[in-house]
C-alpha cells in the first residue's frame, strides 16, 4: 500500500493518510484515561457525522427511533495545540522524492497528531502561521472538531514571512491551562518571533515539543551548481552555489541548527529534527514520544 | 466622397502587437527558490534580460492572418454612394441654367453630383457595387455614344441628352463657321514641286466642314496624322506619324480595298501603306482614296443616344470587379485562424 514516502506524497487525502500513518501507531501522547465507549458512562448525546457506529446505542435506537452516541467520561483536561509553520521558506521540495514538501510533510504530521489527539478525547486547537497573520481554529473535542481542523490544514498555503512578536503575543491567550504544544516548523528563523513564543510558552511550563523539518539535500548539501539561488521570504537577493561553497554551507547549516538545539535545550524543550524524506509515522512516533524516553 | 478601403493599409502598424507578444524577455541566470538560501554567499546580481522569440510557427500565423485580414478589408467594398447626377463638365459650365432644370425635374435637387466620366455607360457598370441599393442614377449630357446594347444596372438609370444637333448640310450657311471652328488636320507632304499642287488640290477637296480641313506641313510634328512620301529615296529616320503613305514597288501580299492596291505594315514610324503611286487620278480616285483612308484610319463616329430612362434589371450589383482576390483572401483568413486556433490550442496543453 502506501509505503513509500513518495506515494503517501501523492495522496491528498489527509484522513487516508492518517489512518494509515496511525495504523502503526500506538495510541497516546500522554496518559489518557479515555478508552473508548463503556467505561465510566456519562451521557448520551446525538448522533452526529463522523462518530464511530460502534459507539452508537443500537437498544436506545430500537426504543426510541433516533441515534444516540454514549459520551464516557472524560478524565483528560489537556489541550493539544498544534502550530503550524506556514511561511514561505515551507514550501521547500524535496529535491529526491517528486510533489513532496516541508509544508506537505508538517501538515500531514500535524493532522496525525490531531487525529491522535481525537482518539484520547482531548481538545486540540490549530494555530497557523502564515503571511504575517496568524490564522488560529479554538481547541476543541470530537469528530467535527477534527473536521474543522483538517479543513484548516487543507486550506492553508506557505506564503509570506512569519507573524511579528506582537501579534503572536496577543494570540497567546488560550495558554491559562495546562496544554501540550506540537509546533511543526522548518526553524530556519531563529530566534524568531516564533521561537520566542514558543519559549515563553514553555516557561508557562506548558509541554512544548518541536519539529525542525530539513529535507536530504539540504542535509548532504547536494543541490545543482552553477543556479542562482533566492530565498523565497526575501526574494530580492541572489545567492550562488557552487562546490567549493558545498563545505561552507554544510557548515553554516549545521552550527544553524546546534544554535537551535542549544537553545531549545536550554529552555527544556525536546526538539526532533526529521527530513522529508523519512516516513511520517517513524518521524511522528520519535516526535511523541515522551521526553524521558528520548536518548538526546 | 472617395473610398476609405486603402485606409485600412495604415493598419498595418498591427502587426507590432503579435511581434510584441512573441518577444519574451528571458533572465539569462535562471533562479531557483531554496528555503536555505540565506546560508549561501551573497552573488552579484546578473539579471540579464535577453529578447527572444517564442512560438515563432505561431507568431508567422498571426501575422500572416492579420495582413490577410487587412488586405480582405481593404480589396471589399461596402456600397457608399445614394442619388447621383452624372454631369458632362462643359454642359455644367455653359448651361447652367437648363442643368438646374433638369436636376429638378428629374427629383435629384439633394442628389451628389459626379463629373461624368469618358464611356460613362461601361463606367458605371463596373462601379455599380458603389451605389447603395435603390440609389437613383441621372446622366446630364449634350450627347453620348450609343452602347449596342442597353445598359444593364442595378439602380434604376435616367439618360438626359441634349436634342441632336441638325445636319450641317441642311445649313450651308453655318458651313464656313463651323469648319472654321473644327481643329486643322496637320497632313505632311514630301513630293516633288510638280506633284505638289495636284496633292494640295487633292487635301483641298478632302477637306469639309465635318471633318475640318487640312494642313499642309513642311516637317512632322507631333500633331500630324498623315505623311505623304512621295519621293523615290528613304524618308529621314526622325519622322514619325500614325499613318504613312509610301510610293513604292507593290508586293505580292498586297491587299485590295475599294479598288486601291496597297501593303499595310506597321513599322516604328507609324503605320506605312505602300501603293505604287498614290496621288488619284480623277474623281472617283481621290474618293476612293478618301473613303478607305476614312474607314481604315479613323474611328466610326458613335451614333449619339437619344433620351433613356431603365429600370433596375438586376436586384444586386454585380460582383466586384477584384472579387477573385478578394474570395482568396476570404478562404485564407479562414483557414489561417482555423490552423491558428487550432495550433494554439494544441500549445496550450
Amino acid at each position: 500500500m502506501l509505503e513509500t514516502p513518495a506515494l503517501v506524497a501523492q495522496a491528498a487525502d489527509l484522513e487516508l493518510v492518517i489512518r494509515h500513518v496511525l495504523a502503526g501507531l500506538g495510541h497516546g501522547i500522554h496518559a489518557g484515561r479515555e478508552r473508548g465507549a463503556g467505561v465510566e458512562f456519562s451521557e448520551y448525546r446525538a448522533y452526529a457525522p463522523g462518530d464511530e457506529w460502534r459507539r452508537v446505542d443500537w437498544k436506545l435506537l430500537a426504543r426510541a427511533d433516533r441515534y444516540y452516541v454514549r459520551e464516557a467520561e472524560r478524565d483528560s483536561h489537556v489541550a493539544v495545540w498544534l502550530w503550524l509553520d506556514a511561511t514561505a521558506s515551507m514550501a521547500e521540495p524535496s529535491r529526491s522524492v517528486q510533489g513532496l514538501d516541508k509544508f506537505w510533510f508538517a501538515r500531514t504530521a500535524l493532522a496525525c497528531a490531531a487525529a491522535i489527539a481525537q482518539r484520547q478525547g482531548d481538545a486540540f486547537g490549530l494555530v497557523i502561521c502564515t503571511d504575517g497573520r496568524i490564522d488560529f481554529t479554538p481547541a476543541s473535542r470530537g469528530p467535527r472538531q477534527l473536521q474543522r481542523v483538517l479543513a484548516a490544514l487543507q486550506r492553508a498555503t506557505p506564503s509570506g514571512l512569519l507573524p511579528d512578536a506582537d501579534v503572536l503575543r496577543a494570540n497567546l491567550h488560550f495558554a491559562r491551562s495546562p496544554s501540550m504544544v506540537l509546533a511543526a516548523t522548518d526553524a530556519l528563523d531563529w530566534p524568531s518571533p516564533l521561537s520566542e513564543a514558543l519559549l515563553r510558552l514553555r516557561h508557562l511550563r506548558h509541554d512544548v515539543r518541536l519539529l525542525a523539518l530539513r529535507t536530504q539535500a539540504e542535509v548532504d548539501a547536494q543541490f545543482a551548481s552553477g543556479h542562482a539561488y533566492r530565498d523565497p521570504e526575501q526574494p530580492g537577493v541572489l545567492h550562488r552555489f557552487t562546490a567549493e561553497e558545498r563545505d561552507a554551507y554544510r557548515a553554516a547549516v549545521g552550527a544553524h541548527f546546534d544554535a537551535v538545539w542549544a537553545n531549545c535545550r536550554q529552555h527544556d524543550v525536546p526538539l526532533c529534527v526529521a527530513t522529508i524524506e523519512h516516513p511520517v509515522g517513524a518521524v511522528l512516533r520519535d516526535w511523541l514520544r515522551p521526553p524521558s524516553a528520548r536518548k538526546r | 466622397m472617395a473610398s476609405l478601403q486603402p485606409l485600412w493599409w495604415f493598419a498595418l502598424p498591427v502587426l507590432l502587437l503579435p511581434i510584441w507578444w512573441h518577444m519574451q524577455k528571458r533572465e539569462r541566470v535562471k533562479t531557483e527558490l531554496l528555503a536555505t538560501a540565506r546560508f549561501l554567499p551573497a552573488a552579484a546580481p546578473q539579471q540579464q534580460r535577453v529578447p527572444r522569440w517564442i512560438e515563432l510557427l505561431l507568431l508567422v500565423l498571426r501575422l500572416l492572418l492579420l495582413v490577410t485580414l487587412i488586405a480582405w478589408l481593404a480589396v471589399t467594398t461596402i456600397p457608399w454612394r445614394g442619388d447621383t447626377v452624372l454631369i458632362e463638365a462643359p454642359l455644367e459650365s455653359s448651361d447652367p441654367a437648363g442643368v438646374v432644370q433638369q436636376v429638378a425635374a428629374a427629383g435629384m435637387t439633394q442628389a451628389a453630383r459626379l463629373p461624368l466620366p469618358s464611356d460613362a455607360l461601361s463606367w458605371l457598370v463596373h462601379h455599380e457595387h458603389e451605389w447603395r441599393p435603390g440609389a437613383r442614377l441621372l446622366i446630364l449630357a449634350s450627347q453620348l455614344p450609343m452602347p449596342a446594347e442597353p445598359p444593364r444596372l442595378a439602380h434604376p438609370l435616367d439618360i438626359r441628352t441634349a436634342p441632336a444637333p441638325a445636319s450641317s448640310a441642311a445649313h450651308p450657311a453655318s458651313t464656313a463657321a463651323s469648319a472654321a471652328a473644327l481643329p486643322a488636320h496637320a497632313i505632311v507632304v514630301a513630293t516633288t514641286d510638280a506633284r505638289r499642287p495636284q496633292w494640295q488640290a487633292v487635301f483641298a477637296a478632302f477637306g469639309t466642314s465635318a471633318v475640318g480641313r487640312y494642313q499642309l506641313q513642311q516637317a512632322p510634328t507631333s500633331d500630324t496624322e498623315l505623311i505623304v512620301w512621295d519621293r523615290p529615296e528613304a524618308p529621314p529616320a526622325n519622322w514619325h506619324a500614325p499613318l504613312w503613305w509610301r510610293s513604292g514597288a507593290a508586293t505580292a501580299n498586297a491587299l485590295t480595298i475599294n479598288g486601291l492596291r496597297m501593303h499595310i505594315a506597321d513599322a516604328p514610324q507609324g503605320r506605312i501603306w505602300t501603293a505604287p503611286d498614290w496621288l488619284p487620278a480623277n474623281e472617283s480616285g481621290a474618293a476612293a482614296l478618301y473613303e478607305t483612308w476614312q474607314q481604315l484610319a479613323r474611328p466610326t463616329p458613335a451614333y449619339p443616344m437619344p433620351q433613356y430612362a431603365s429600370s433596375p434589371t438586376r436586384s444586386a450589383p454585380l460582383p466586384l470587379p477584384g472579387v477573385e482576390p478578394a474570395q482568396w483572401l476570404a478562404w485564407a483568413l479562414l483557414a489561417l485562424f482555423a490552423i491558428e486556433r487550432i495550433l494554439t490550442h494544441v500549445r496550450r496543453r
